[in-house]
């Protein structure tokens, strides 16, 4: 079990952002940071999520896995993620038709996008296995599939080429951009909410950020002076949010979504934030981390776990607007709501370590001496 | 076609031009405005865009019919013209940022006209409702200042929700903010309530409140394009437009009337004035226009 660190507690702190603005409405959604700015939890997820496959793929002593043991590594992940994808989708599924059935309310199949699939449940099950078919608020995880399943490429080109990785990777970002390339959804019109076209960008630039700063004490140096530009630009982003500017699409010039704020594509302005955000809030865990102990370690365990926690938290998410829906979205709700679904992640992320810290001791094999077999 | 009502006559007539299992009195089911773009359209004999905007099920099962459903209502109402619908689902709250996503899809497809079915996720996520109505609001204006088209279509009526004030708060907010921007508005609500009045044979398996969700979808492509012909009739004359901006006043306060209504089966309340007045006198097949 990993000692709290920078990495974990910052995904912590995304798992538990992204829990709350997923309970639309509530409370505690307007202080959360993503309504001070024009990126989010999501660009924070992804970046870490590249930042510790750099971490992951490397042995103890900080050299380079062998390129095989990389490929397996990265393919069982994947595995996991798809099949924590699958799971969570079809129990989604379930609690919305059951509280459609229990409410006798056909309204609240609509909840999430998941009319779609009762509506027509032959094509849309099989969206749903290939992930072409996603759940509102469930896009995370599909991208974040498709994203764990190149990772065996960036990292192995990254080995090769830092440079050679970062320019293929602008390159498929722009090029998405400006021709505007998605993956598309199915059944039914549109794309993926997440373009993982352009998302890759920021998993390598994590990736890339990782390898370079461990490396190089000057590069760590610039990353550490270029500070005060990062408030600069996240002071930008907060007074952008707070007046709600923003460009509007049908009048920004072509290639319109490099000039939009869009979430899908994942737009400059999105990114350029959020670099602004890193930069920033670089130092902020060492400064809270020996005054805030049990925080940090909260978060952190949360960060450690973060499959499982974000899989609970969507489920959890779920819940607590079916219950601000029945109760109406009172205070004292989302104050118990939000509370015990913290308490809920922390307790899954806890029983998760449990688990893999009490393995079964392996049988023995029994014996000709013994009582059993005579 | 519908006679006008008498005194004495206990029921307001239904649209005769509606299929049998959808037939709704034409003052629940629609208030007209002017659509200039699609006006504009037919003026310069280019197929029309259509962008239909549903919750979730927009493209699939009984509503997967909705936007192929529409486009042919739409192609057989207007002969010798080419309408060419593209769907689309809106995931998420208008109140949080829905507002942005429809920009985008709106830039993306261009269409002439966006037919835009709105409120139920919000009231889902008991959204504050002066937020939702100065999100759609916005999102209207924008909309229009786009010379864009727009038709509204207010929430789902279903009974467990048929006493729910917040609920009915929100659908009266759509009908304010598509009475002060001038829209058409497909009165979903009232039209559902009163078709879950009627009695009927068909029989759903999870019971008559998912029988009757099954049957609103059913009739949408059907009610919204009556919606959009009758309100292609619409004269330019301003004092005219004014005129019906007071009948679709009226319409909106009788379209809270059905709230106090008994729900059990019972004739509906006499409705004195019809919005659309052209739905009198119009022929089934409105002649294309010039």
């Amino acid at each position: 079990m990993r000692e709290p660190n920078a990495i974990d507690f910052w995904r912590g702190f995304a798992l538990i952002t992204i829990f709350i603005n997923h309970i639309p409405g509530n409370v505690f959604e307007r202080y959360t940071f993503s309504q001070y700015g024009i990126s989010d939890a999501a660009e924070l997820f992804v970046f870490l999520a590249g930042w510790s496959i750099g971490l992951a793929t490397r042995g103890r002593d900080g050299k380079p896995e062998p390129r095989l043991t990389t490929v397996l590594r990265l393919l069982s992940r994947t595995v996991e993620v798809y099949r924590a994808q699958i799971t969570i989708m079809a129990l989604a599924l379930a609690m919305i038709a059951g509280c459609a059935l229990y409410l006798d309310n056909p309204l609240i199949l609509e909840w999430h996008n998941a009319g779609g699939f009762f509506a027509d449940p032959i094509q849309t099950m099989v969206g749903v296995v290939v992930l072409t078919h996603q759940l509102g608020y469930f896009n995370i995880l599909p991208l974040y599939v498709v994203l764990i399943a190149i990772a065996p490429a960036v990292v192995l080109i990254g080995r090769v080429s830092r440079a050679a990785l970062l320019a293929m990777s602008l390159t498929l970002y722009g090029a998405s951009l400006v021709f505007e390339w998605n993956f598309p959804s199915w059944p039914g019109e549109g794309d993926w909410f997440f373009n993982p076209l352009c998302w890759q960008l920021l998993l390598v630039l994590g990736f890339l950020a990782n390898e370079a700063t461990r490396e190089s004490e000057r590069l760590r140096h610039l990353w550490r002076s270029l500070m005060p530009l990062g408030v600069v630009i996240v002071a930008v982003g907060v007074v952008l949010a707070v007046l709600e500017w923003r460009p509007d699409p049908m009048l920004a010039p072509e290639p319109r979504l490099v000039f939009t704020f869009d979430k899908t594509y994942l737009s400059p302005a999105r990114l350029i934030h959020f670099c602004g955000m890193v930069l920033a809030f670089q130092g902020v865990y060492a400064l809270l981390a020996p005054r805030l102990g049990p925080l940090a370690r909260f978060l952190s365990g949360l960060g450690r776990n973060s499959l499982a926690v974000f899989s609970m938290g969507s489920l959890l998410s779920l819940a607590g607007q079916f219950v601000r829906f029945q109760t109406g979205g009172v205070i004292i709700v989302d104050v118990s709501v939000v509370g015990s679904g913290l308490f809920a992640l922390g307790f899954t992320a806890w029983f998760v370590e449990w688990r893999s810290r009490k393995p079964r001791p392996a049988r023995k094999a029994p014996d000709a001496a013994s009582p059993s077999s005579a | 076609m519908p006679a006008p009502p008498a005194a004495s006559a206990p029921a307001e007539a239904v649209d005769q031009s509606l299929s049998p299992e959808c037939r709704v009195p034409g003052s629940k089911l629609y208030t007209l405005a002017r659509l200039k773009a699609v006006k504009a359209a037919l003026k310069e004999k280019r197929p029309v865009r259509v962008l239909s905007i549903g919750s979730s099920s927009a493209g699939l099962g009984a509503s997967a019919s909705y936007p192929v459903k529409l486009e042919n209502a739409l192609e057989q109402a207007l002969p010798d013209v080419q309408v060419d619908v593209e769907a689309r689902g809106l995931p998420g709250e208008v109140a949080s940022g829905a507002g942005e996503r429809l920009r985008s899809m709106v830039a993306e497809v261009e269409p002439d006209l966006v037919v835009w079915q709105v409120g139920t996720n919000d009231a889902l996520a008991r959204v504050d409702i002066e937020a939702f109505g100065e999100a759609l609001e916005e999102s209207v204006k924008w909309v229009k200042s786009h010379e864009i088209d727009i038709v509204l279509i207010d929430p789902v009526f279903t009974e467990s929700l048929a006493d729910d004030a917040y609920y009915t708060e929100m659908v009266r907010t759509v009908q304010d903010v598509a009475r002060r921007e001038a829209v058409p508005l497909v009165h979903r609500y009232a039209a559902m309530r009163y078709l879950s009045t009627r009695g009927t044979t068909e029989v759903h398996m999870l019971g008559r409140h998912f029988r009757l969700n099954d049957l609103g979808l059913r009739c949408m492509a059907e009610h919204a394009t009556r919606a959009i012909t009758l309100s292609l009739l619409q004269p330019d004359a301003a004092k005219l437009d004014a005129s019906k901006t007071d009948g679709s006043k009226a319409d909106a306060l009788k379209a809270d009337a059905p709230k106090a209504e008994p729900t059990q089966a019972g004739a509906p309340p006499l409705d004195p004035a019809q919005t659309g007045t052209p739905g009198s006198a119009e022929k089934p097949a409105p002649p294309k226009q010039p």
